[in-house]
């Protein structure tokens, strides 16, 4: 079948680049101005008939300027070999010329370097992870390795950011969503089980700040991979409006020892003695602070902090998650509390009046909730997610009397894989 | 200045070309398929474009399905729809 894609003009590089990924480069593209969605009814008008002629032009094959200065791909089952400046200026210079950095100075993945990470793990350096959207590039072991090294990783984090990878890659988790959005949406690595002690990944004090190597290197080794091996640069298939903080690293471990309730994996359907990495699509973090000492009082704060007419959770029933600080977690289980009973009623309680809506949104809402909620009208309440389940809930952090909302991209959901891949010797 | 070897961390891209893009011969008494990505307005402009499309290029009829989030896929009986009846096809990417 004929097929033409309509762009604004901020998407023509996504989607001539994306058009090439799916093995689709000579699809045509018509061009209408951006931003479109804010154009009167008159206005769409006029693009439409203009529009029209140029749809007709290229589906009986006129040539199509978007095509012009599209690269060609190389292809290489193995990581190539190259000769690049020793010196780390030069090098770093050279990484940010060819768009492999996120900004900071990298590694060298030298061939022994990426050999001692690829050690670590039982995986070949040709095992195929994963194909990375939006560009569809191969994951393969050695490739997430190389990424690994340039990210600063320790060779024993390797089978961490390997499990990320192929968390991230899960069609349930929107990847292809997450990448090339404008929302500020990073994939958050939640690690839970043994291994988080033994790599001395930090779920305590400060454990989504600075200061931990576990932390700051395999949420940037994922950052990388999906950058280099994705191909979701900035301004290019990444269409970010501001991207976030978290998009260099955003890893953490659940504080384990002083979760009153069981852990995420636990939750999950793993054992206990098992390490996971849960990959989460989200769009930052907001501090909640409150001294309440009583449930209720806390439950009541933090549903109402969870609402707002401007979340994508609620215009599509997402996957809101909390981390809560070991203290808050303390009140909850004290008042007998568990934690899908948190859930319940934060569920319940942060329910949303559809009238707060901007009408763009309120139309938008009409038609993404329906199939859960029905008709909606002003006075519809909407929940946050579709289930009351459907809310994550991680403890972590140290003492003090802050949780954290950590609002989602909304489409997109959760995935926790076991980390099996370890090879014993390397610890 | 001397120069180390390094391995090269990106990756090829994508998947091998399916099948060359083919032009229609002509747009007269073809059925034409849109799937709405959702977004503002996009509705508004396939209206226009189906009204057009029938007026000035002779199209015989048109195709409508809308994703129901843009960064979802179409589900797949919207697919299914449009491959039985559609000689062209027409997605939105964008705001």
């Amino acid at each position: 079948m004929t097929s033409i894609v309509i762009c604004s003009t901020a998407f023509i590089t996504l989607g001539r680049t994306q058009l090439k990924a799916l093995g689709a480069p000579d699809m045509p593209i018509a061009v209408i101005p951006h931003p479109f969605g804010l154009r009167t009814r008159r206005e769409v008008r006029n693009i439409a008939e203009k529009c029209v002629d140029e749809i007709a032009r290229l589906a009986l094959g006129g040539v199509d300027e978007t095509q012009a200065g599209v690269k060609a791909s190389s292809s290489a089952d193995r990581a190539q070999q190259i000769a690049v400046p020793e010196d780390f200026e030069a090098f770093n210079a050279l990484c940010e010329e060819r768009r492999w950095s996120d900004g900071l100075p990298l590694v060298p993945p030298t061939p022994e370097r990426v050999k001692r990470v690829l050690n670590s793990t039982r995986r070949s350096a040709q095992d195929v992870i994963a194909n990375v959207a939006p560009g569809f590039g191969t994951a393969t072991a050695e490739a997430i390795a190389i990424n690994a090294v340039m990210a600063g990783c320790r060779p024993e984090y390797l089978p961490v950011v390997i499990t990320a990878v192929e968390a991230a890659t899960e069609q349930r988790f929107n990847l292809q969503g997450i990448q090339a959005t404008t929302n500020p949406v990073a994939p958050w690595i939640i690690v839970n089980g043994p291994i988080a002690r033994t790599l001395g990944i930090n779920g305590g004090m400060n454990c989504l700040g600075q200061g931990t190597r576990a932390n700051s290197t395999i949420g940037r080794a994922l950052r990388l991979v999906l950058q280099n091996i994705g191909g979701a640069l900035p301004g290019e298939m990444d269409r970010a409006t501001h991207g976030q903080p978290g998009k260099h690293t955003f890893c953490c471990a659940e504080n384990e020892a002083e979760n009153p309730w069981e852990p995420l994996h636990v939750e999950r359907g793993f054992a206990a003695t098992q390490s996971t990495v849960t990959v989460v699509g989200a769009a930052g973090t907001h501090n909640l602070n409150s001294h309440a000492k009583d449930a209720d009082d806390l439950l009541k704060v933090i549903a109402d902090s969870l609402r707002f007419p401007a979340s994508n959770d609620y215009h599509f029933g997402g996957q809101p998650w909390l981390v809560m600080s070991p203290e808050h977690a303390e009140i909850m289980k004290r008042a007998g509390l568990t934690k899908s009973d948190v859930k319940r009623r934060l569920w319940e309680e942060s329910k949303m009046i559809a009238s707060r809506y901007a009408s763009k949104d309120y139309v938008r809402a009409q038609h993404t909730r329906r199939p859960e909620l029905g008709q909606i009208g002003p006075d519809t309440l909407l929940p946050i997610s579709i289930k009351a389940e459907d809310i994550g809930i991680i403890v972590a952090g140290g003492p003090g009397t802050h949780s954290l909302y950590v609002p989602t991209f909304g489409q997109t959901r959760a995935v926790t894989r076991a980390i099996d891949d370890v090879r014993s010797e390397a610890h | 200045m001397p120069d180390i070897v390094i391995l090269e961390p990106t990756a090829r891209a994508g998947i091998a070309p399916r099948e060359a893009w083919r032009p229609l011969d002509t747009l007269e008494g073809k059925v034409v398929g849109f799937i709405d990505n959702s977004k503002p307005n996009f509705h508004l402009l396939a209206d226009d474009l189906a009204e057009l499309l029938v007026a000035k290029h002779g199209v015989a009829s048109v195709v409508r399905h809308r994703k129901l989030a843009a960064s979802i896929p179409a589900p797949q009986p919207a697919f299914a729809d449009i491959e039985q009846k559609c000689d062209l096809v027409i997605t939105g990417s964008g705001d």
